[in-house]
C-alpha cells in the first residue's frame, strides 16, 4: 500500500500539521523518529540484482514495506537511541553503523524527498547557498568569510555603506548554563576597532542592504509562498528574529525574475522545500540572504494563512502544481 | 555526484537529547573567544512562548494535549522564542547540526 514515510522528532508540531493534512486526505503515513532505531523500530532491508531495496520497517504500532514508500518527509530527527550498558566505544561504533545502515537504506529509497538528507546537508552551507544563488541569477550581498582581521578591515573599507556580521552556522549556544544567541549585527566603526578573536574561527561579514522590509519565501515543490516581514522596532529591523513581537506579516507575490532564479536555485541545491530570506529595498529590489533547508514555517502560515502544510503535503503526494 | 567524507554529514540528525549542548563554562579570554560572540546575548524572555503540555499519540502519530481542547499544533502558531530557559530551546532555523 502506498505510504509516505515521515522521519521527524515526535515533538515537532508543525510536522503534526502535515501528518494531519495527509491523514485527512486518506494517505497512509508511517511516522517515526530516528531515535526509535534500533530499540523501538526494526529495519530489515534487502537488495539484489533483480530488485531494489525492499523489506520491512516497523515499530510496535505499524509496519511499512520499503518498496511501498513513495515519499519521505525528513525533518530534523534525533540521533539513534542505543541500548543502555554499551561502552563509549561501543556506542560510537553502533551509532556509526546505524547511521550508515539505517540512514543508508532510507537514503537509497527511490522516493519523492522533502528533502533528501544529503541534499539538505550540502545546502546548509551558507557559502554554497550564496555561490549557487549568484549563479542562478539572484542578487546577493557582497560577502566575506575569513579568520583574518586585516581582511575584515579591507572589506569594511571597500564597502560603501555599513557592514554586518552574522554566524556562518547555528547562532545558538549555551554558556554558563545560559542560552545565548547571536543575531545579525550592523557594525559600527567602534565595533571594528578591536578584532581580537577573529582569528579563532571563520566569521561572515556582508554589506548591509538598505531595506523597506524582508520576505520569508517558503518553497514547497514548485510553489512559492511569500510573506512580507515588516519590523516595527530598530532591533527587529536589524534582525527580525530578535523581536518577533514587533513584526507584522503580509502575503505577497514573488517577482517573476526572482521566482525564476529561486526555481533554478532549488534545482541546483536539489531541494523540494526551503525557507528563503530576502531583503527588499525601498525601490523594491530583492536581495537573497540565505536559504534554510529545514526552516521554520508554521508561524508564517498562522500569520498569513499561506497554505504551507498543504503545499508540503501536495509535494509529498506528487500533486501537480 | 557529491562524495561525503563521513555518513554523519549525509544523514543529519539532531543531538541525542537536546538541541543545544549544555555547558556551565563561561567565556574564555578575548584572544581565544570567537570575535562574534562579543555580540551574543540572552534572547528576550518576554516574548517566549509557553508550549502546552502534550504527549505523543502513536495512534494518530501526532502530539495530543493532556487536557480537553484542540490538538497542540493547533494552539501554537507562534515561533518559539529563545528565552534563556534551557528547557525551552528554540527551533534551529538552520536545521539539524551535529
Amino acid at each position: 500500500m502506498p505510504t509516505i514515510l515521515v522521519i521527524a522528532a515526535r515533538d515537532d508540531w508543525p510536522t503534526d500539521r502535515v501528518v494531519n493534512v495527509l491523514t485527512n486526505r486518506g494517505v497512509r503515513v508511517f511516522r517515526m523518529d530516528t531515535a526509535d532505531f534500533p530499540q523501538q523500530a526494526i529495519l530489515a532491508g534487502r537488495i539484489g540484482t533483480r530488485r531494489g531495496w525492499s523489506g520491512r520497517l516497523a515499530n510496535s504500532h505499524r509496519a511499512v514495506e520499503l518498496s511501498d514508500i513513495e515519499a519521505v518527509y525528513f525533518r530534523a530527527p534525533h540521533q539513534f537511541r542505543l541500548t543502555d550498558g554499551m561502552s563509549k566505544a561501543e556506542q560510537r561504533f553502533a551509532a556509526a553503523q546505524a547511521r550508515a545502515g539505517f540512514g543508508g537504506v532510507i537514503s537509497a529509497l527511490d522516493a519523492r524527498w522533502v528533502n533528501h538528507p544529503a541534499a539538505m546537508t550540502r545546502a546548509e552551507y551558507k557559502p554554497i547557498q550564496l555561490a549557487t544563488a549568484r549563479e542562478c541569477g539572484l542578487t546577493i550581498p557582497p560577502t566575506l568569510v575569513t579568520n583574518d582581521p586585516d581582511a575584515v578591515r579591507a572589506f569594511a573599507e571597500d564597502t560603501p555603506g555599513p557592514i554586518i556580521c552574522k554566524p556562518v552556522a547555528s547562532p545558538v549556544f549555551i554558556e554558563g548554563n545560559e542560552l545565548k544567541t547571536v543575531y545579525t549585527r550592523r557594525l559600527s566603526p567602534h565595533d571594528l576597532v578591536d578584532l581580537r578573536g577573529i582569528d579563532t574561527t571563520a566569521h561572515l561579514f556582508q554589506a548591509w542592504i538598505e531595506k523597506a522590509y524582508e520576505v520569508r519565501l517558503t518553497i514547497a515543490g514548485d510553489r512559492l509562498l511569500a510573506a512580507e516581514v515588516h519590523a516595527r522596532s530598530a532591533r527587529g529591523h536589524e534582525d527580525w528574529r530578535s523581536d518577533y513581537g514587533s513584526l507584522i506579516y503580509h502575503r505577497t507575490d514573488t517577482p517573476a525574475d526572482v521566482a525564476e532564479g529561486v526555481h533554478r536555485l532549488m534545482g541546483r541545491l536539489d531541494l523540494r522545500f526551503a525557507a528563503l530570506d530576502f531583503v527588499v529595498s525601498p525601490s523594491g529590489a530583492w536581495t537573497f540572504l540565505e536559504a534554510n533547508p529545514c526552516g521554520q514555517w508554521d508561524w508564517i502560515q498562522g500569520a498569513t494563512g499561506l497554505p504551507i502544510a498543504e503545499a508540503i503535503a501536495d509535494e509529498l503526494q506528487g500533486v501537480p502544481t | 555526484m557529491t562524495t561525503f567524507a563521513h555518513p554523519r554529514e549525509a544523514f543529519p540528525l539532531l543531538p541525542h537529547s537536546e538541541r543545544t549542548p549544555q555547558s556551565n563554562e563561561g567565556p574564555s579570554g578575548s584572544t581565544t573567544r570567537p570575535w562574534i560572540l562579543r555580540f551574543a546575548r540572552v534572547p528576550d524572555s518576554t516574548q517566549a512562548i509557553e508550549k502546552p503540555a502534550a504527549v505523543y499519540d502513536e495512534g494518530s502519530q501526532m502530539s495530543v494535549g493532556l487536557y480537553d481542547g484542540p490538538l497542540p499544533y493547533m494552539t501554537t502558531h507562534s515561533p518559539t522564542v529563545p528565552d534563556g530557559n534551557m528547557t525551552n530551546p528554540p527551533p534551529l532555523d538552520e536545521g539539524p547540526k551535529d
